[in-house]
């Protein structure tokens, strides 16, 4: 009748036998988590220390990534956009220049081409004080034509540029006499963020460790404060899935609302934030604008910080169900 | 249906609670286990429904051992049982209700289906009206009924029974034993451990008389 082999033989008493296996599953779910809400809303003092301390684990690895990202922007700038200067060669006239700047403007590896013409420049010259004299003892304008390159490198793209070869292509121009380069600095600055950006990676995987560790820690002393409740529903046949559930459930809540409150702190930062940097933006006659986190990377943190819940309470559930396995097994 | 075949158990103490047992009974059988106090009653209870293991020999259940169930069945395997501890194991930071109600939502029953269970059970031990009371501040006997009420709301087909009327008084131990048979003739194996010998001759039912072994 109770024959543990097989089901057939028992007699439809057990309703839970009868009832539909989603039904079951929804009602286990939702008992499940309106439990670990109620343990969460009863305890409110370890409810908050516990999220606090996750909201500020979370809080760091997040602000490094927005300053990072926010000096990347700055450094793309178009107008900070860095320059190669082709002078050329006396003997070439300003047809010559303005094809070879057509030229040039169809190499992948240049945005665009300006032509300054030697009058220009000539023009250019005189404005600035003090040369103007200077000018007028000479009979010949002694400025070449130049041309202004804007290569295709930007600090955020991927494009590796090499800056080397380019220049020594230009060189090999016969119209070119002289190339200067004002680019290194940007790749100098790409090198750095790119150390920046492993030493936020690795402050977010030390920092997401500490969450980890957070959740594991607060349902283990969870687990030690009920552990007669387990022993009891595994005494009327609760499964291990049973008792995991409102754990992960709660591992689930702390990670989110955690999650959630690391970003309320960012963006009370932010907006400590945004008027000196946008007054400082203004001195330097830049039109940066402080950018904050979008929804796609809210989505993300929630999305981790939840995950390091579940893991968390995974673990500590797991360790204390590994171990009373054990311990009835004698 | 139950079987002990040569069961013996010696607790790791070094306890011998019981020796070379054999005994068997049939399905929708109903029987007494009495004995003097340390026999071994409680642990014969224990190892049907494994929260004990025996030292030697087997227990069977429907023909089939004990011992070759999964640790993964047990769960299972316990929730067609309904143990009504000697100290009722009650969770004391939830309500009557939820104590009794707890077999069911294990099983994953829903709500309303869950509280007509639970005012059934209640009915039956007679405890009507206390849902919302938190189990301190029940009697003894109430909690004993509540501990009865959760072993019975999920109607299960093996009920075993540690002194389930001790801390009752003689008119409702009665109504209790009569739950019991109740359940028995809707098909129930009951196994019911007593120290009450006036109420288990009242019962006619087979009894057990189980001796200390020293
Ligand atoms: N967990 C345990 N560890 C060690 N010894 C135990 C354990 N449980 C019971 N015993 C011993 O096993 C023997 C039988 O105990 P058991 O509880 O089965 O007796 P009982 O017949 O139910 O007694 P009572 O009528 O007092 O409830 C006793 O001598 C007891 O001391
Ligand atoms: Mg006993």
């Amino acid at each position: 009748m109770a024959n543990p082999s097989n089901k057939k033989t028992a007699p439809k008493r057990n309703a839970a036998s009868t009832t539909n296996p989603l039904s079951v599953w929804w009602n286990q779910q939702a008992s499940a988590i309106k439990f670990s809400m109620e343990r969460l809303w009863f305890n409110p003092v370890s409810t908050w220390i516990t999220l606090a301390a996750i909201a500020i684990a979370l809080s760091l690895p997040t602000s490094l990534h927005l300053l990072l990202k926010n000096m990347q922007t700055l450094t793309a700038d178009k107008r900070e956009v860095p320059t190669i200067t082709l002078f050329l060669k006396q003997s070439v006239a300003e047809q010559q220049a303005k094809d070879r700047a057509e030229l040039l403007s169809e190499m992948p590896e240049i945005d665009n081409v300006r032509v300054v013409t030697r009058e220009e420049a000539l023009a250019d010259f005189r404005k600035i004080t003090g040369f103007a004299q200077t000018l007028e003892t000479l009979d010949e304008n002694p400025l070449p034509h130049v041309l202004i390159l804007t290569p295709r490198l930007s600090l955020l793209g991927d494009l590796e540029m090499d800056v080397e070869g380019l220049s020594k292509k230009l060189k090999a121009f016969p119209e070119v006499d002289d190339v200067q380069i004002d680019v290194e600095w940007v790749q100098r600055l790409r090198g750095i963020l790119r150390i920046a950006e492993r030493i936020v990676l690795v402050v977010s995987i030390l920092l997401g460790l500490t969450v980890l560790l957070v959740v594991g820690n607060t349902i283990r002393l969870d687990i030690e404060n009920r552990k007669e409740e387990i022993r009891v529903t595994q005494l009327i046949g609760a499964t291990n899935a049973y008792i995991r559930r409102p754990f992960i459930y709660n591992g689930i809540w702390l990670g989110l609302f955690g999650g959630v409150l690391s970003l309320v702190i960012v963006h009370v930062a932010l907006l400590f934030l945004v008027e000196p940097v946008t007054k400082l933006a203004n001195l330097y006659g830049s039109t940066f604008i402080l950018s904050g986190i979008d929804v796609f990377m809210t989505l993300k943190i929630l999305l981790a910080s939840s995950l390091l819940g579940i893991i968390g309470s995974w673990l500590a559930v797991g360790r204390y169900l590994w171990q009373s396995d054990d311990a009835i097994k004698d | 249906m139950i079987e002990f075949k040569q069961v013996s158990k010696k607790y790791p103490t070094g306890q011998l609670a019981l020796y070379n047992i054999n005994l068997t009974l049939e399905a929708g059988e109903m029987v007494f286990i009495t004995g003097h106090s340390g026999a071994g009653k409680s642990t014969l209870l224990k190892l049907v429904a494994m929260l004990e293991r025996p030292s030697k020999g087997e227990v069977l259940i429907g023909g089939r051992s004990l011992s070759k169930l999964g640790r993964g069945q047990i769960p299972n395997y316990r929730r067609r049982i309904g143990f009504i501890f000697q100290d009722p194991h009650l969770l004391y930071d939830r309500s009557v209700f939820d104590n009794i109600a707890l077999p069911l939502r294990i099983a994953g029953m829903g709500q309303s289906e869950t509280r007509r269970r639970v005012q059934a059970a209640l009915d039956k031990v007679g405890l009507t009206g206390r849902e919302t009371t938190f189990p301190l501040m029940l009697s003894a006997g109430e909690k004993q009924r509540v501990g009865i009420a959760r072993a019975m709301v999920n109607k299960p087909t093996i009920i075993l029974a540690d002194e389930p009327t001790g801390n009752l008084d003689p008119e409702l131990a009665q109504d209790i034993m009569f739950t019991f048979a109740q359940f028995n003739e809707l098909g129930a194996t009951v196994m019911i451990a007593s120290h009450d010998h006036g109420l288990v001759e009242r019962m006619k039912k087979r009894t057990i008389v189980l001796q200390k072994v020293d």
